[in-house]
């Protein structure tokens, strides 16, 4: 091989890695017709570890939504630097409940991140949830912090206000995707639930999506869509947040609300909050995009 | 043949060893997962009786986390010179580069004194109150440099290498490489790229005294160093001594070697600049050298005389003269943003070394050096940037690692309500205010129990003349501590709608302050 030879091999090869990005071509089944009536299933118990396991049941168990080999993501929200108590981030053990019973399911993987507000590593030590993880001693489970090199873009098709954002590689390659926010306040929003939690795997500029923010969640909600979305409600934050950070703004509810559908998910969560549906503008945004169910009467609501 | 003991390898494995806990302290010097330091990470600085003399003096005080610096002068009034020898990491990796720096045969400049005038300088000037060593100590040269251009260069180019391996190397490559730069930044490299100001007069100083080993070895040492002059003086009477005293008649074999020039005219052992590096032991042609105990008697006077020692102590008295006439004792620096915890304006700049640990262990990589904002005195000083960090609510660590107290350690109950500044919305940006646009990402980032920034609701017509309620975020004043996650956060671009400034009070010793009418 003389030089000429090998620079053109060599500009070829970049030319050809360069020119051809990762495509994702998600195509949510949304469009292909609302379940009627979405199954929801609100249960309450003081054993975390098992209220999740109680609430998966009407829906024949995690195996419902993880096969055995799926590359599994379990998004929680690790925002703020926070405690447990103090519930700005999702329950420590409301994730590795999950995370435990997507290992029992035969999950290729189990990966768990978030793109935090606060330093990464105070809120993933202070939630609780990097420690809660670590005890699960499973090669199959990683609890990492965000790798700016994975942000793609994405063009964002059927978006209604965003026409393409940055979204993270491994949220967009899952096979089973699991939300699993925290249902608090959010002096934008309104509230912060299960569309909202989103913000969590996109990229870019966030602060930007607050310009029209019901309808940018809609649509960042339209890329990646939860297969099943846990709505963590043991406890709530109930003024202050998201950030909270004082314990009498918490409000104890030993709830866990479980559906397929994410819209019913935050539609439902909303009520724990004496408001109706439509007072927060994602869930109502989502629903007119035809991405789920906002009328709790339409719901086939199981409560245990 | 007896075999000699060989002192010179155990003192090069010393050496080692304390640049291997020195470099394994700079690293930890950063956040462990739990909200406290578990290892003295200052301790180069704690024990280094320059640092703890000058401060003191500054002080007009003991401060007992210094009390370390004792054992050094202890091992020296004992040993002599054995921490340059032995111990310090700046002479160990002078000695190190010296190796590969190739000496200029015809140049020959002594000048020993030089570091006994900085000295006094330093420490006079610091009794009234002007803290200048942080431009000649040798760990505040070396941390600082290692924290502002070194270690984020290092960081720089590791992870260049490897995204262009992930982006770009197919798969098979990138499965091995991934798990090698696992391993490499558990391990070796910082958590983060940090950015800092300064970084590259930092490294200059830094490159100059190593440049200096052209000159002759370990030139800084005997030349310039005020840590070593400190000791030199303590030196004088120790009682672990070279004999002979004198080099030999007829083989000068050991003053030629000596690489710390510790011989006078007539070949007399100057035993305040020996540092024990044994090599005229392990050398000596004929196995005369012996270390041993002896009666301190110093043959020849100190390379400093009188009328050295007058002068330096008037300009180390003038410098500060000069300082407490200059514009920023009038003027209080609004963005001069100091850590959560440090003492009063005055106070803080005089018990602050400018090691810059501080700067390195900030999570956010909000405290950067200042340049001339506040003159030279508050050069190399940590101030706040929020654009380019905040501070974080629950992060105590800057007060962990001040080696001098210049920033308190606080508690966390401390540190909730300890005011670095004072958040102040510039309408004219803000965009509720300016653009009808909803926002408060500031108000959502707002991290104290009862938020600093509240919100007022109206309604406004949107861009489309439609319209829109609008939440319209403003700061309540005794509740902001000044964090700056607000500034840092804010969409805006360029600069924030939101910016801290200082409310420091410096005290109008004229009292032609604010007037009351």
């Amino acid at each position: 091989m003389d030089r000429r030879k090998f620079l053109q091999q060599v500009a070829l090869w970049s030319a050809g890695i360069i020119v051809m990005p990762p495509v994702f071509r998600i195509t949510p089944d949304l469009f292909a017709g609302i379940i009627s009536s979405p199954k929801l299933v609100v249960a309450e118990g003081k054993n975390y570890t098992t209220l999740v396991v109680k609430a998966l049941e009407p829906f024949g168990g995690i195996a419902a939504f993880v096969k055995q080999g799926d590359k599994v993501v379990v998004k929680p929200n690790i925002g703020w630097d926070r405690n447990p108590a103090q519930a700005a981030n999702t329950h420590p053990l409301i994730v590795s409940s999950l995370c435990s019973l997507a290992l029992d399911a035969g999950a290729s993987e189990v990966k768990v991140f978030d793109r935090t507000c606060n330093e990464e590593r105070r809120s993933y030590n202070n939630s609780g949830i990097l420690s809660a993880l670590e005890k699960i001693k499973d090669k199959r489970l990683n609890c990492t912090y965000i790798d700016r090199r994975k942000f793609v873009p994405i063009q964002i098709d059927n978006g209604r206000s965003l026409k393409e954002w940055e979204f993270y590689k491994d949220a967009l390659e899952a096979d089973c995707y699991i939300n699993v926010p925290i249902a608090k306040h959010h002096s934008l929003a309104g509230l912060t639930l299960g569309l909202k939690n989103i913000m969590g795997v996109i990229g870019g500029m966030r602060g930007i999506i607050h310009q029209d923010m019901g309808q940018n969640l809609a649509d960042l909600n339209t890329v990646i869509t939860p297969n099943l979305t846990v709505i963590d409600a043991t406890r709530i934050l109930l003024r202050n947040g998201p950030s909270g950070g004082r314990l009498k703004d918490v409000k104890v509810m030993d709830t866990v609300i479980v559906t397929a559908d994410p819209v019913a998910a935050d539609a439902y969560a909303t009520t724990l909050f004496d408001m109706k549906p439509d007072a927060i503008d994602s869930t109502k945004a989502a629903y007119k995009m035809g991405m789920g169910e906002m009328d709790p009467a339409k719901m086939d609501i199981i409560r245990l | 043949m007896k075999l000699r003991f060989p002192w010179r390898l155990i003192r090069r494995i010393s050496q080692l060893l304390f640049l291997a806990v020195f470099l394994f302290l700079f690293r930890n010097t950063d956040y462990s997962g739990s909200d406290e330091i578990p290892y003295a990470v200052n301790l180069f600085f704690r024990w280094d009786p320059l640092v703890a003399a000058s401060v003191m003096l500054a002080a007009r005080q003991f401060i007992t986390i210094l009390f370390p610096a004792l054992i050094i002068v202890v091992l020296t009034l004992v040993f002599g010179r054995v921490f340059c020898g032995w111990i310090c990491p700046l002479g160990t990796l002078l000695d190190i580069a010296g190796k590969f720096i190739k000496r200029h045969e015809n140049v020959n400049i002594r000048l020993p004194y030089i570091k006994y005038v900085l000295l006094v300088i330093i420490l006079v000037s610091s009794f009234f109150h002007l803290q200048l060593i942080g431009f000649f100590d040798p760990f505040s040269l070396l941390v600082r440099g290692m924290v502002f251009t070194i270690d984020p260069v290092f960081k720089f180019l590791s992870d260049s290498i490897f995204n262009l391996i992930y982006l770009h190397a197919p798969d098979w490559i990138t499965s091995v490489s991934e798990p090698g730069y696992d391993f490499f930044k558990s391990f070796i490299l910082p958590y983060k790229q940090s950015y800092f100001r300064l970084a590259l007069i930092s490294f200059v100083i830094l490159l100059i005294i190593f440049l200096l080993e052209k000159i002759d070895r370990r030139f800084w040492c005997k030349n310039i160093c005020p840590l070593g002059a400190l000791l030199a003086l303590f030196a004088r009477y120790s009682t672990f001594r070279r004999k002979p005293v004198r080099i030999c008649s007829k083989c000068t074999e050991c003053e030629t070697m000596c690489r710390m020039n510790a011989f006078d005219e007539k070949g007399f052992m100057v035993t305040e600049e020996c540092n024990l590096c044994m090599d005229c032991l392990n050398d000596c042609p004929q196995k005369i050298v012996r270390f041993s105990f002896i009666r301190p008697r110093n043959r020849s006077p100190i390379n400093f005389s009188r009328r050295a020692f007058i002068q330096s102590g008037l300009f180390g008295a003038a410098f500060p003269a000069l300082s407490s006439v200059s514009i920023f004792n009038k003027v209080p620096q609004p963005n001069t943003l100091r850590p959560p915890g440090a003492l009063p304006e005055k106070e803080f700049l005089s018990m602050c070394v400018r090691c810059g640990e501080c700067m390195k262990v900030c999570i956010q990589n909000a405290l950067q050096p200042q340049f001339m904002e506040n003159g030279y005195e508050g050069m190399f000083a940590p101030s706040l940037l929020p654009r380019v960090g905040y501070c974080e609510f629950n992060c105590t660590l800057c007060g962990q690692v001040c080696p001098t107290g210049a920033i308190r350690k606080l508690s966390l109950r401390e540190k909730h309500r300890f005011v670095i500044g004072k958040a102040i919305i510039d309408k004219n940006r803000c965009l509720p205010y300016a653009q009808n646009t909803p926002c408060i990402v500031c108000e959502e980032h707002c991290p104290t129990y009862d938020k600093a920034i509240k919100i007022t609701y109206t309604i406004k017509n949107n861009s489309q003349g439609k319209p829109v309620e609008l939440r319209l975020p403003y700061v309540v004043n005794n509740l902001c501590i000044g964090c700056g996650i607000c500034e840092k956060k804010c969409p805006v671009q360029g600069h924030s709608a939101i910016r801290v400034i200082s409310d420091r009070y410096i005290p109008d010793e004229n009292m032609t302050g604010a007037g009351y009418g």
